[in-house]
Formats: structure tokens, C-alpha cells, sequence
């Protein structure tokens, strides 16, 4: 590893914090800043200092946003009655890119998961249920992801809200319409064939 | 399908080789701890990506660089593919034909081996976790999604048991339980509906091994055949269990707790069985194993048998023998001894001799 300076090992340090990368990539990264144009690594500066002090989470869904309520909270072409239930900020975004959805959303950042000591309370659970309860929905939509810490998160969700008196449905696993199935992966064919079950 | 090629580098204690098997029988022959059984191993971790062997990567690393390699080149149906694994001790990386596979489902399955080692019987008295695990590694060959399914399976029961190791209240419980039985009732029906299928074959090799004398069976512990009764079995199986898994702390009934009963003429052979009767069993089963996966597939996987002559007697190498030769197909033989194996009227055999890590022609 290259050792310039103490600000160079700095940035470094920083930068391998980063997701994907090691020590040899944020070197050459660091390397590649201190070339830039004073302008230029400022730019970057700047960039990740607005980011952070604009961006915070929306207090109903808690997805990303610069305005609170966010956009997709406000948006008035969309049906109240519908909240769609996600893990993760981006898997609004994925949804929202399928121009298929019209409803609310809910982020839960996370899924139950107690080998890493995160229960209810770590997500955002509760507030869901405040929404129901202050809102008239009609229809709660899970889509936390399909791996076994993502079915036990709906199947938890589903029996403390249909009590509520609301509708409870599941994205669908299925069979991507308009492929043949023999190209399907076999692990959504057997998914589909073998024991899916109406939550 | 056959290996036309294999080349190892820095593998346990081979430096370098390269040989070029024979479409037919192919014999590694030579003292013990020379790597007769490093190079089977070799080929079985082209179809597997594993070792059949317990351990750590380290161990399958010679001492010449920090990294070893182990490439094969198939040659099926006119179509020739390369197969490559580096590993290291933090990772394995794969390319077949250059390129990384992105899903399991393209690994699995696409260059089948069959391996047939003596420890194997032991497993009709030993543990019942070698037993389950001889059926599910001869059944995802011809269902790969089995290990996804079996690894959800695993993954669900390690957080139902952080749970109820903490003592978690039934409304936490709750959903795990019910993700267990969805996953666990999958596992169950792939392990049933396997058996049923080839049981005929088995028996009906156990019967060719000993003359028709006796009936062998495999009972696998559940009463259904559909996923939603061995779902709703299973659930009353936790039912069951409920005051134990509450004093133990961890899940007390499923899939990862069954044991298969191997049988020869209604009795346990784990309990009663002759030495005898435990390899026809093990011999039978691998026979059944082998037939069901070229029925299914099509495709002729490589054998790879270590050492059988240590483990059969006259009788049953007899029978394996007739068996290798009616087959088409690859077969591996490792033996300390080329006669019996040269006795046995093999056409198109190859022999190579391996003498402290170094591999050559016999
Ligand atoms: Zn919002």
C-alpha cells in the first residue's frame, strides 16, 4: 500500500469503508482525487455534504427524501387506501421503476432476523400499525423479499394486521408472465408448482 | 459424458499434472498416500465444487503458492466445455468456458459424477445424518434446486433456534414456525418423492448382488407424499414437541432430525445386519443412484470408485463389475493392485500410476 501523507492515509481509511471497496481501489481512488482540480475534488466534497444534510427519512414512510412528507407521500394521484410494504429504500425504487404501482409505500430498513438480534422493535413496525390505525387503508401489500427472513417478516406482519380489518396480500412469485417456462430458473418454477400458499 | 482432460496445479501434494483419460475405465493405481484418492478428488470437485472430504480450503493447497487449481475439459455430444476452479483460502472462483456461472442452477448437475468410497458403509450404522446425507447428495444431481431449498431449510431452523434458545414469547415464534414447515415440508417431499422412485431400482439391484434371497427396503420416516400433508405432519410433529423444544432450546422435529431406515428382508440393518448385507446395501443403493440419474437426465455421469477391492468381496466386485461393464460411461478406479481389475476383461483401459504426487502413464 501506498503511504503519502497523513490527510492521503486519511481519505484512504474513508474511502475502504465504502461498500466493495479494499485498501489497493481506495488508494488509487485517493490518488485519482488529489490529481483533480481543486474545483473538482470539492465538487465531490460538496456533493456528500448536501446529500447529507438534505436527505433525511420521511416521517410516514420512511423512505429517503429531501421534502418531508416525500413526494410519493404527497403525490395526489395516488390511492391512499393502499400501502405497499417494503425492506429497503430501494426496493421502492425498483417497484416505482416497474411504473406498475400506484398506491403508498412503507419502509421497514430490515427484516426480522434473530440470529443478528433484530426483532419488531428494530423496524418500523409500529408506525405501520399507527398509519393503519389514523388512515383509511384498505389494502396492505408485503414485498419484503422472498429468502426465509422476508416470508417470516410477512407472515408476522399479516397476523397483526388482518385482525385490523384490512386486506392482506402478498407479491406474487410467480412465473414472469410471457416467458417460457423453459427458461424460467427452476427454483421459481418449483416455487410455483410446490406449496404456495394465500396469506 | 466424458473427461478428456485434467490438469492440476499445486493440488494437495500433486505439484503439476495433466492426463488424458480414456473414454472407459481409467485405473489410478498405486501404494496409499501417493494421491490416488487427491486425484478422484480432483475430478469430484469439477461436478460438486466441493470435497467429499471434511475440511477447510487450506488443506486441498500444496505448499508451492498460495492458491491451487484444478481444470477438465468434457467432451458430450460433440461439444467440448472447460471447467476451471482456483481456490484459495478465502474463496473458490469458478469459470466453466471462461466465463463465471451466474446461478447455481448453471454448476450443478452439468458435469455429474458419482463417487463410491469405502467409509460409505458405514452409513447403514451409523448416524442418521449420514444417511440423510447419502440421499440428499445423490438427489440433487437430478433436482439441483434441492439445495436451495435444503439451505433455506437450515437457515430458517438456525433463527428458530436463536429464539427459542432466548426463550422468545409465541407471538415471535409465530412466523418462523410457520417458515419452517413451509420450507421443511419441501425438503421431506424431495427426499419422498426421490425414494419412491428409485426404490424399484434399488431393490432390484440388491437382488441381482445376492441372487434373489432376500428384499432390501428404505423406509423414509413420514407417513405423506403431498406437500400439504407432510406440512400439516410436520406441524403436528413441532405440536408435538412443544414442552421439549421450550426445555432444550432448539426444534426438536423435522427434516434435519429424520432418520431413514435402511432394511434387508424387514429387519434394521443399522441393528441386525451382517457386514455382508450393509455393502450389498451400500453397493445396491449407489447401482440404484446411478441408473436413476441416467434415466432422469440422460446423460452418463463419471464413477468414481476408491478402493473398492479393500471394501467387496469376490461376490460383489463379481456383480459391480458386470454392472461397470454393461454400462457406458467413465469410471475412475483407484486400487493399490492393476491384477484383479486387469482380470475382470475391461476393454479400452487406461492405467496410470501415481507415485508420491506425480502422475504418468502406466
Ligand atoms: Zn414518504
Amino acid at each position: 500500500m501506498v503511504k503519502f501523507t497523513p490527510s492521503f492515509n486519511r481519505l484512504v481509511g474513508e474511502l475502504a469503508k465504502l461498500p466493495g471497496i479494499g485498501r489497493k481501489t481506495a488508494a488509487r481512488l485517493a490518488l485519482f482525487i488529489l490529481r483533480q482540480t481543486p474545483e473538482e475534488s470539492l465538487a465531490l466534497a460538496d456533493a456528500i455534504k448536501e446529500l447529507k444534510e438534505r436527505t433525511r427519512f420521511c416521517s410516514r414512510c420512511f423512505h429517503f427524501t429531501e421534502d418531508d412528507p416525500c413526494p410519493l407521500c404527497t403525490d395526489v394521484g395516488r390511492d391512499d387506501q393502499l400501502i405497499c410494504v417494503v425492506e429497503e429504500p430501494q426496493d421502492v425504487i425498483a417497484i416505482e421503476r416497474s411504473r406498475s404501482y400506484r398506491g403508498r409505500y412503507h419502509v421497514l430498513h430490515g427484516a426480522l432476523s434473530p440470529l443478528d438480534g433484530i426483532g419488531p422493535d428494530d423496524l418500523k413496525i409500529d408506525a405501520l400499525l399507527k398509519r393503519l390505525q389514523q388512515n383509511d387503508v384498505k389494502e396492505v401489500l408485503l414485498a419484503t423479499n422472498f429468502d426465509v427472513e422476508g416470508e417470516a417478516t410477512a407472515l408476522y406482519l399479516a397476523k397483526l394486521i388482518r385482525p385490523m380489518g384490512v386486506r392482506v396480500t402478498r407479491l406474487a412469485h410467480g412465473i414472469p408472465t410471457g416467458s417460457d417456462l423453459e427458461y424460467v430458473d427452476e427454483a421459481t418454477v418449483n416455487h410455483a408448482v410446490e406449496g404456495r400458499r394465500e396469506l | 459424458m466424458t473427461l478428456t482432460r485434467l490438469i492440476l496445479h499445486n493440488y494437495r501434494n500433486i505439484p503439476t499434472a495433466e492426463i488424458h483419460p480414456e473414454a472407459g475405465f481409467n485405473i489410478l493405481y498405486g501404494d496409499n498416500a501417493q494421491g490416488k484418492t487427491n486425484t478422484l478428488e480432483a475430478i469430484y470437485l469439477l461436478g460438486h465444487y466441493k470435497s467429499f472430504r471434511r475440511g477447510r480450503n487450506e488443506e486441498l493447497i500444496g505448499p508451492a503458492d498460495r492458491h491451487c487449481r484444478v481444470a477438465g475439459e468434457f467432451y458430450n455430444e460433440k461439444l467440448t466445455e472447460n471447467v476451471c476452479l482456483t481456490i484459495s483460502s478465502d474463496q473458490k472462483n469458478l469459470q466453466i468456458n471462461g466465463k463465471r456461472p451466474q446461478h447455481s442452477n448453471e454448476m450443478f448437475g452439468r458435469f455429474p459424477s458419482v463417487l463410491f468410497a469405502p467409509e460409505e458403509v458405514s452409513i447403514t450404522k451409523g448416524s442418521p445424518a449420514g444417511r440423510r446425507s447419502l440421499i440428499d447428495r445423490a438427489l440433487c444431481h437430478t433436482k439441483p434446486s434441492f439445495l436451495d431449498q435444503a439451505r433455506a431449510y437450515q437457515r430458517c431452523l438456525r433463527q428458530r433456534n436463536a429464539l427459542l434458545k432466548e426463550g422468545a414469547s409465541p407471538v415471535l415464534l409465530f412466523p418462523w414456525t410457520e417458515e419452517l414447515i413451509r420450507a421443511g415440508a419441501l425438503v421431506r417431499l424431495a427426499r419422498r418423492q426421490y425414494l419412491e422412485r428409485m426404490l424399484p431400482l434399488l431393490r432390484e439391484a440388491y437382488g441381482e448382488i445376492c441372487a434373489g434371497r432376500e428384499i432390501a427396503n428404505l423406509v423414509y420416516p413420514t407417513s405423506y407424499d403431498t406437500f400439504t400433508d407432510l406440512a400439516e405432519e410436520l406441524r403436528r410433529n413441532l405440536e408435538k414437541e412443544n414442552a421439549r423444544e421450550k426445555k432444550y432450546g432448539m426444534t426438536m422435529a423435522g427434516p434435519h432430525r429424520d432418520d431413514p431406515v435402511f432394511m434387508v428382508n424387514n429387519r434394521v440393518l443399522g441393528l441386525y445386519g451382517s457386514q455382508g448385507q450393509q455393502r450389498s446395501f451400500i453397493l445396491a443403493f449407489k447401482t440404484a443412484q446411478i441408473r436413476d440419474l441416467e434415466q432422469e437426465t440422460g446423460s452418463v455421469p463419471l464413477l468414481l470408485l476408491d478402493d473398492m477391492t479393500s471394501e467387496l468381496d469376490r461376490k460383489r466386485l463379481d456383480f459391480f463389475f458386470r454392472f461397470l461393464l454393461e454400462r457406458r460411461g467413465q469410471v475412475f478406479i483407484t486400487c493399490t493392485e492393476l491384477s484383479p481389475l486387469q482380470n475382470a476383461g475391461f476393454n479400452n483401459m487406461r492405467a496410470f500410476r501415481v507415485q508420491e504426487g506425480i502422475l504418468c502413464d502406466y
